[in-house]
């Protein structure tokens, strides 16, 4: 008898709990921020977009150009999450993706003089190829065995591919001409973010999309995700097209930003960077990864600059050489402290701007329950 | 004939050290189920150790290199190694045990590029001469091929490890290590203390790490910040895989194997004058994708 009354205690206790977590989804889901909160939170979003917008007048001059670089890490960490925090596969070897499309927009543009625009979309489409390489194999083998593949491909391309004459021009590498619309570094950071802004609105439409939850399904469990009728094939596929493609964009975006693609802009460490600041960022949260790759974009002006700068303790000792050692500790401490990264820091403010409750975190920061499905 | 064994001696120079890193990669992947890419700074950082004592802990000398110096400077390395392995284990891996092998992947590839920066900012990107065991090296009969003494010490030191390594797997604090490495749970209950047999692997990974950088400092005469990652470790990761993740038998033959097979290459490519730019790396990959696709489990591995 007194076990039966302990069960029964046990079973109403889990039902209240139930019951109690049921009012609360369905209280969140009605509640509406007050018009104070809708124009604070216009207010806050609205400054930042403005920021964005004038940050290529407000910067000085010589650093109009990191803007751009800034916006294109972004759309490269947009990249990177699609591999890595929705389809779940991992990828050492981004910079090989960002590396073919820099060099087939160069080709385009100097061997085929073909419009800046058309060189865009063969960036995108020679992108799109090199990652559909990795796709393929990526049916097979997952895991361990995709991330050695992955390493080996991104040594591949930079001491192979990259270094055929006829292609990249070798050492010296590819002029990658601006359009005359552009040539003004102001101009071309705008077209860059516009770009980002774009990749960003794809990004979005993705994850409401029938397509892109599919994908998502795929990094939760794909077994299960095929007895849902899911095609595993074709949306692991789709998701290295992506990929691809917005890598490749980058990659000719970033070629333009200095006019010249060289081999040696797209090293193997690039890669590990790509993939620093996206799990920094917090994979699986495209705001989260934005700000990873905009932070690695800047860190190593923001520390050159530091140490010129200041004269105290910390700044005395490091300067731009040590962005691989920062970004290599602020890696782990995502990894063993804080697997969701910056989004997951900041999750009541993300909660807040998207016009929820400050303690609303449901969805908002895009992760898999318990942040684990969305680790590298 | 001569070419062949030319390519063949080549080969296994440079394979020889492959192997060595090899170990290390697979020791660790079978009691940890991390895929180590700090492997290869396991090897960088216990030569710069080494080199430091030769010098007399002058970050920019030239290396003092008379025999009490340089064993002095072997042990010192040695040590280091083993440190390094063990710190990197309670470090980062202990942490990580839940989490996928990916995330413990990316955890090592992070502690690689942070060692890799830190001996950039200490020794700059500069190359620095580092002695060789043995220098110079002999004719073999009947040919004009020269074989350098070096390539004798690693291949003797190859396979001392391996036999070493042999024999543990058969003392029981070997028989506890393959307990731990095949299932943590059943080893912990029959009274054997999984977390003391995973320092232990990480501990002979950094002592093996220590010869290859030692060794692999020889290969070139000189190193460099993060040489062994760049120079060895993807051939050896290669290899391990060739040879079957698990097995150290596997090791040690797919490491000499893709020696052979990258030299090969390098003298097809240079004997057809096909200009096909980094030769070694399309050697590695192409090899890689045949065995992932054809035998997943390599040639010596038990499993998948």
């Amino acid at each position: 008898m007194a076990t039966e009354t302990a069960v029964d205690a046990v079973v109403e206790e889990e039902e209240r709990a139930a019951e109690e977590l049921a009012r609360k989804t369905l209280e969140a889901a009605d509640w509406r921020p007050s018009t104070r909160g809708v124009v604070a939170r216009v207010a806050v979003l609205g400054f930042v977009l403005l920021l964005i917008l004038a940050s290529p007048h407000l910067v000085p001059a010589v650093y109009t150009n990191l803007v751009s670089r800034a916006a294109v890490y972004g759309i490269v960490a947009l990249s990177m999450n699609v591999l890595v925090g929705y389809a779940g596969q991992v990828s050492l070897g981004h910079n090989a993706f960002f590396g073919v499309g820099a060099f087939g927009s160069a080709f385009a543009l100097t061997k085929m003089e073909i419009p800046f625009l058309a060189a865009l979309v063969v960036a995108a489409l020679t992108g799109a190829v090199g990652a559909l390489v990795i796709g393929a194999v990526a049916l097979r083998l997952r895991g361990l065995y995709l991330a050695i593949v992955t390493v080996a491909y991104a040594f591949f391309a930079t001491e192979t591919i990259f270094n055929i004459r006829s292609l990249t021009g070798g050492g010296a590498g590819q002029p990658a001409p601006r359009p005359s619309f552009l040539t003004s570094d102001v101009r071309y950071a705008y077209f860059c973010i516009g770009i980002l802004g774009l990749a960003l609105l794809f990004d979005w439409r993705l994850t409401a999309s029938k397509g892109g939850r599919a994908i998502q399904a795929l990094r939760d469990d794909e077994r299960v995700a095929a007895s849902w009728g899911i095609n595993v094939t074709s949306f692991k596929l789709l998701a290295f097209l992506i990929s691809g493609v917005l890598a490749g964009v980058a990659g000719a975006l970033f070629a333009s930003t200095e006019g010249v693609a060289t081999p040696l802009d797209f090293p193997f460490a690039l890669g590990l960077t790509f993939l620093v600041m996206t799990v920094v960022g917090g994979a699986g949260n495209r705001w989260g990864v934005i700000q990873g790759g905009v932070l690695f974009a800047l860190l190593p002006t923001l520390l050159e600059r530091s140490h010129e700068n200041f004269h105290v303790f910390p700044f005395t000792a490091i300067d731009a050489t040590a962005e691989p050692a920062i970004g290599a500790l602020l890696l782990l401490v995502t990894l063993i402290f804080t697997p969701g990264g910056i989004a997951q820091q900041q999750k009541h403010l993300l909660a807040w701007l998207s016009f929820k409750r400050w303690t609303d975190t449901r969805e908002s920061t895009g992760m898999a329950p318990g942040g684990m499905g969305a680790r590298p | 004939m001569s070419t062949i064994l030319k390519v063949l001696v080549i080969g296994l120079q440079a394979g020889a050290v492959y192997s060595l890193v090899a170990l290390g990669l697979a020791l660790v992947y079978k009691a940890t189920r991390t895929l180590n890419f700090a492997q290869g700074e396991l090897g960088t950082i216990p030569a710069f150790a080494g080199y430091l004592v030769m010098t007399g802990f002058r970050t920019s000398g030239e290396p003092v290199a008379d025999k009490g110096r340089f064993w002095i400077a072997t042990i010192v390395a040695i040590a280091v190694g083993a440190l390094l392995g063990v710190l990197i284990n309670t470090l980062v891996i202990r942490w990580l045990a839940a989490a996928s092998p990916v995330t413990s992947l990316v955890a090592t590839a992070a502690v690689m590029l942070l060692s890799t920066s830190l001996a950039v900012i200490v020794f700059d990107p500069k190359i620095r001469r580092f002695p060789q065991y043995v220098g110079g090296g002999f004719t073999f009969p009947g040919t004009d091929v020269i074989v350098s003494w070096q390539t004798i010490v690693t291949l003797i030191v190859l396979a001392g490890a391996a036999a070493l390594l042999a024999l543990l797997f058969r003392t029981p604090p070997g028989v506890a290590l393959l307990a731990t490495a095949q299932e943590p749970f059943a080893a912990e209950l029959q009274g054997v203390s999984v977390s003391a047999m995973r320092t232990m692997a990480w501990a002979i990974a950094g002592v093996l790490g220590a010869l290859g950088g030692l060794l692999g400092a020889g290969v070139f005469a000189s190193i460099a910040p993060g040489f062994m990652t760049s120079t060895f470790l993807i051939p050896a990761l290669v290899g391990a895989v060739l040879g079957g993740l698990t097995s150290m038998v596997g090791a040690v033959s797919g490491g000499l194997m893709l020696g052979v097979i990258v030299s090969a290459a390098n003298q097809i490519n240079r004997s057809f004058e096909l200009g096909i730019p980094g030769t070694p790396q399309v050697a590695a990959f192409v090899v890689l994708l045949l065995v992932l696709l054809l035998r997943p489990r390599g040639l010596f591995g038990q499993e998948a």
